[in-house]
């Protein structure tokens, strides 16, 4: 199962009674795991939905914990900020049943706005936090999540990242659960916040967070925080510090042997080496390897394959220590202190932030180590996207390198015994393929909406009711729809975060007035947070127009019910809210509505809510593709055809391609649905649906 | 160690083929781990699937491989295969199926797709290839559906060095109930058949 399957069980397995979040890539699999098995009967007692928002979902598990539930929360990174609020106060008030958030990071990012950190994030909350290298020690440290939270009354974020969240391996699960019942809510002062309160609460915070540092530091946390001892001699992948005492092994015939440098003694460091000890035998490493998170997971492969190669050229390396952090906040400063005796030169592996690399620089200037540290405050590592195995392979082997010289060997010598010649690098194999040569005959497969999809006619509609006017400002939002801005559609001028595309637009109907600002927002987003910029735009009196996409679902993140579906994961399901009451409520005046997939009337819908003087909005509806059956595909009359390429030049629809020989569109029946928008587009009348007809779409 | 990596676009099965693969790796008690990775598409883009499994005892830590150690790329599709080509071993073995899928884009200046031109790239740069009739076979089967099946099992029938002995059909054969539907264990048993019939035939 993947990583986020097996934190739902833990979470359940934990006891977990109320579960919500909002769905966000990579973290929305953990609820939908839960709503599976709360389906199937064997979860029992959870009680788990989408809220309407991160903000909703963590104040409706406040008062839960307060009620004694056991509560999880989950998100993605972006998600956090919305739930900002609460999360900083609740953990001022403190909790009583575990709360844990679950928050998805995105290195790369590979479909986010941003590559924040959650474990920066922990520390400006003075929340602690945890860092799975790998599944199986995300599921274990679930669980233990709840125990800390409950021990220290402290909310407690968990932190994985894409491909700890979306790898797969196997686990053993218990085949039923029952959620941990609550002991109900106690009246106390403390529950409510106020300046006195939170004086308090901060000098709570203030008193448990090295207590829990120290507790990281413990017994407790030693399987996520580790110190391994590595060498090229030994034998076996990277073992234990206890078990590697005294296995030196003869380094292979002919190698060339850099761990014991001459004159090692005329370090600096070892006059300063913490407990003043003397210069260490010459098995006692000088560097090592701090990582957290999945590249704790990368430096242990790389170096498994960099002592298969070196020991293949009869190379011999320096030891290393690994040190791997599962607690990044609080820091366990003593374990970290103790593990880098007689250590001077440090890497930092680490995705995003230089979370460790800050506390390793504010260790070693703490306690006055004579400690060189490399990440990506020195440029050494990648300052941002995502770590792999070769690039931790390379950094490791230019570490060895740079850390060599500094100890007084020649860069010449270095490199003669690495077996390099040009740069460092030394021991990853360059591949014998020349990828860029074949680069010209791969095709490119660009992110574009799908073949059908329903937005495709808003935005075209919308496009052709500015048209004339020079001075219209589009402003796109979260979601599939945001793929509005690719050629040739064109017809996304901005996005920023959830929901903001309502009050971007209010920004330039101020700032430049008599520009025409219309704003693109799902279904989901205009619950999520949409909502309270409607009510800005109708209070200050914006002229602008929304065009709300109504695909009745959360498609981008995977087809998820929200608010105006009334699905509900809990089984029953509940009266729909629908977004043209709350338009009218909110006092939008001017509300037009279309199916996206009928030009004319799109063009029509557009037109009246945009000329409309004052805060307006057009309701496009059709259901997602995704949850639908395919009609007969679009039907191409060769005959009718004038060869205009309008159809495929105007919409981008995948289905629709330009067949150069003929000098005719060319229908892909396989990824046509019929939609029929562009059987309205062609004027030749050379394109038609079967299953369309004058009353009504296909759908 | 073996790595395997199946190279194709979304809808194509890949998981599936990983999925056997773990399986397979799992009756056998060596530690896997699996994940996907994505190009720049959501949907219709490239996606690609790694199997890690630990053959000779020794723990998996990542679950996306290194570039340049790969054993065996399963390429769905000609371009897809190019694409993932700095993650084979220079030694590794690449199973391409010969038709490719046209990219979902409506880009009219984009170049024509050439398969065929692709596969014969890979040959002049020495990649060890071996190229399947994969329309001919699912034409037999009577779905393009068991593209993933025909495959996965034309690999381990080929038995490149990396997986000799370790790894075979019969481990696959035997992951089939695990992995589908009961209505569906025969109807992939067949493909499995079909493609190493086919195999032998090109190996004869």
């Amino acid at each position: 199962m993947k990583g986020n399957e097996a934190f739902a069980h833990a979470a359940l397995e934990a006891g977990v009674g109320v579960v919500a979040g909002y769905p966000g890539t990579p973290s929305s699999e953990v609820i939908e795991t839960i709503a599976k098995l709360h389906a199937q009967g064997v979860a029992q007692g959870v009680h788990v939905e989408w809220s309407t928002n991160e903000k909703a979902a963590l104040e409706l598990l406040a008062g839960a914990s307060y009620a004694g539930a056991r509560c999880l929360y989950t998100c993605k990174q972006v998600g956090l900020n919305v739930a900002s609020d609460p999360l900083m106060s609740l953990n001022y008030v403190g909790v009583k049943g575990g709360v844990v958030l679950l928050v998805a990071d995105d290195p790369g990012p590979i479909s986010s706005q941003t590559e924040q950190d959650t474990r920066r994030f922990a520390s400006f909350a003075k929340v602690p936090v945890l860092d799975p290298a790998t599944p199986e020690e995300g599921f274990a440290m679930l669980k233990q999540a709840f125990e800390l939270s409950e021990k220290f009354r402290t909310p407690v974020l968990f932190r994985p990242t894409t491909r700890i969240c979306h790898a797969s391996t196997f686990f053993d699960v218990e085949p039923a659960t029952q959620a941990r019942s609550a002991e109900g809510f106690v009246k106390d002062p403390k529950w409510v916040i106020f300046p006195k309160r939170s004086y308090k609460g901060h000098g709570e915070i203030n008193a448990r967070l090295p207590r829990i540092a120290h507790e990281f530091g413990g017994e407790g946390y030693a399987a996520f925080n580790q110190v391994e001892e590595w060498s090229v001699e030994q034998g076996g992948d990277v073992v234990r510090a206890e078990a590697s005492e005294g296995a030196e092994a003869a380094a292979p015939a002919g190698s060339v042997a850099l761990s014991a440098p001459a004159n090692v003694s005329a370090q600096p460091g070892e006059a300063s080496a913490p407990n003043g000890s003397a210069a260490p035998s010459a098995s006692a490493p000088h560097m090592a390897i701090v990582a957290g998170g999945i590249s704790a997971s990368y430096a242990r492969e790389a170096l498994a394959l960099l002592k298969q190669r070196a020991r293949a050229k009869g190379v011999n390396l320096p030891a290393c220590r690994v040190i791997t952090v599962g607690t990044p906040y609080p820091f366990p400063a003593d374990l970290v202190r103790g593990a880098l005796d007689g250590i001077h030169e440090v890497l930092v592996l680490e995705e995003l932030d230089h979370v460790l690399e800050d506390e390793v620089l504010k260790l070693a200037g703490a306690a006055h180590l004579d400690l060189l540290v490399h990440g990506k405050l020195d440029g050494f590592t990648r300052d941002r996207g995502e770590n792999d195995v070769a690039d931790c392979l390379e950094r490791i082997c230019s570490f060895f390198v740079e850390a060599l010289v500094q100890q007084g060997f020649s860069a010449g010598d270095v490199m003669a015994a690495l077996n390099v010649t040009a740069s460092v690098g030394s021991l990853v194999e360059q591949s014998p393929f020349d990828q860029e040569a074949l680069e010209p005959l791969i095709p490119v497969r660009p992110p574009i909406l799908c073949a059908g999809c329903p937005h495709r006619g808003a935005f075209y509609a919308v496009k052709k009711a500015v048209g004339k006017r020079r001075n219209a400002r589009l402003c796109g939002d979260i979601g599939c729809y945001t793929l509005g801005n690719a050629m040739p559609l064109d017809a996304v001028d901005t996005c920023l975060c959830m929901g903001a595309g309502i009050t971007v637009a209010q920004g330039f109907a101020v700032a430049e007035p008599g520009v025409k600002a219309v704003s693109f927002v799902g279904d989901s987003t205009f619950f999520a947070s949409g909502m309270t910029g409607v009510a800005n735009a109708v209070y200050n009196q914006h002229d602008i127009t929304i065009a709300v996409l109504d695909n009745a679902t959360t498609a981008m993140t995977g087809s998820q019910p929200h608010p105006g579906t009334g699905v509900t994961l809990m089984g029953p399901k509940t009266k729909p809210i629908s977004i043209e009451a709350v338009l009218r409520a909110l006092g939008v005046e001017c509300i037009t509505f279309a199916d996206p997939l009928r030009l004319e009337e799109s063009v029509a819908a557009a037109k009246e809510a945009i000329d409309f003087d004052g805060p307006s909005a057009i309701i496009f509806r059709s259901p997602c593709t995704k949850l639908i059956k395919p009609a007969a595909p679009a039907v191409h009359d060769a005959e009718a055809c004038t060869g205009c390429k309008v159809c495929v030049a105007a919409l981008g629809c995948p289905a629709l391609s330009w067949d150069a020989q003929v000098g005719h569109p060319k229908v892909d029946t396989s990824l046509c649905v019929g939609c029929g928008l562009c059987v309205d587009l062609c004027k030749d009348g050379a394109l038609s649906c079967p299953s369309r007809t004058e009353e009504g779409g296909a759908r | 160690m073996i790595n395997i990596s199946i190279a194709g676009i979304g809808g194509q099965g890949n998981v599936l083929s990983a999925k056997i693969l773990a399986q397979a790796a799992l009756a056998k008690g060596w530690q896997v781990r699996s994940a996907e990775t994505t190009g720049m598409a959501q949907r219709g883009g490239d996606v690609t699937s790694h199997v890690r499994m630990g053959s000779d005892g020794e723990p998996v830590h990542s679950p996306i491989p290194a570039k340049g150690t790969v054993d065996v790329i399963i390429a769905m599709e000609p371009g897809e295969g190019a694409r993932s080509l700095p993650l084979l071993k220079p030694d590794g073995l690449m199973v391409i199926a010969r038709t490719g899928m046209p990219p979902a884009t409506a880009d009219m200046k984009a170049k024509p797709y050439d398969p065929a031109t692709v596969i014969d790239a890979l040959q002049r740069q020495g990649v060890n290839l071996l190229a399947v009739d994969d329309h001919q076979l699912c034409a037999q089967l009577g779905s393009r559906k068991a593209l993933n099946i025909v495959m996965l099992a034309a690999t381990l029938a080929a038995a490149p060095a990396a997986l000799a002995g370790k790894l075979t059909l019969d481990d696959m054969r035997a992951a089939i109930p695990q992995c589908v539907k009961p209505a569906f264990v025969d109807m992939n048993l067949a493909a499995i058949d079909l493609a190493e019939q086919y195999v032998r035939h090109l190996q004869a």
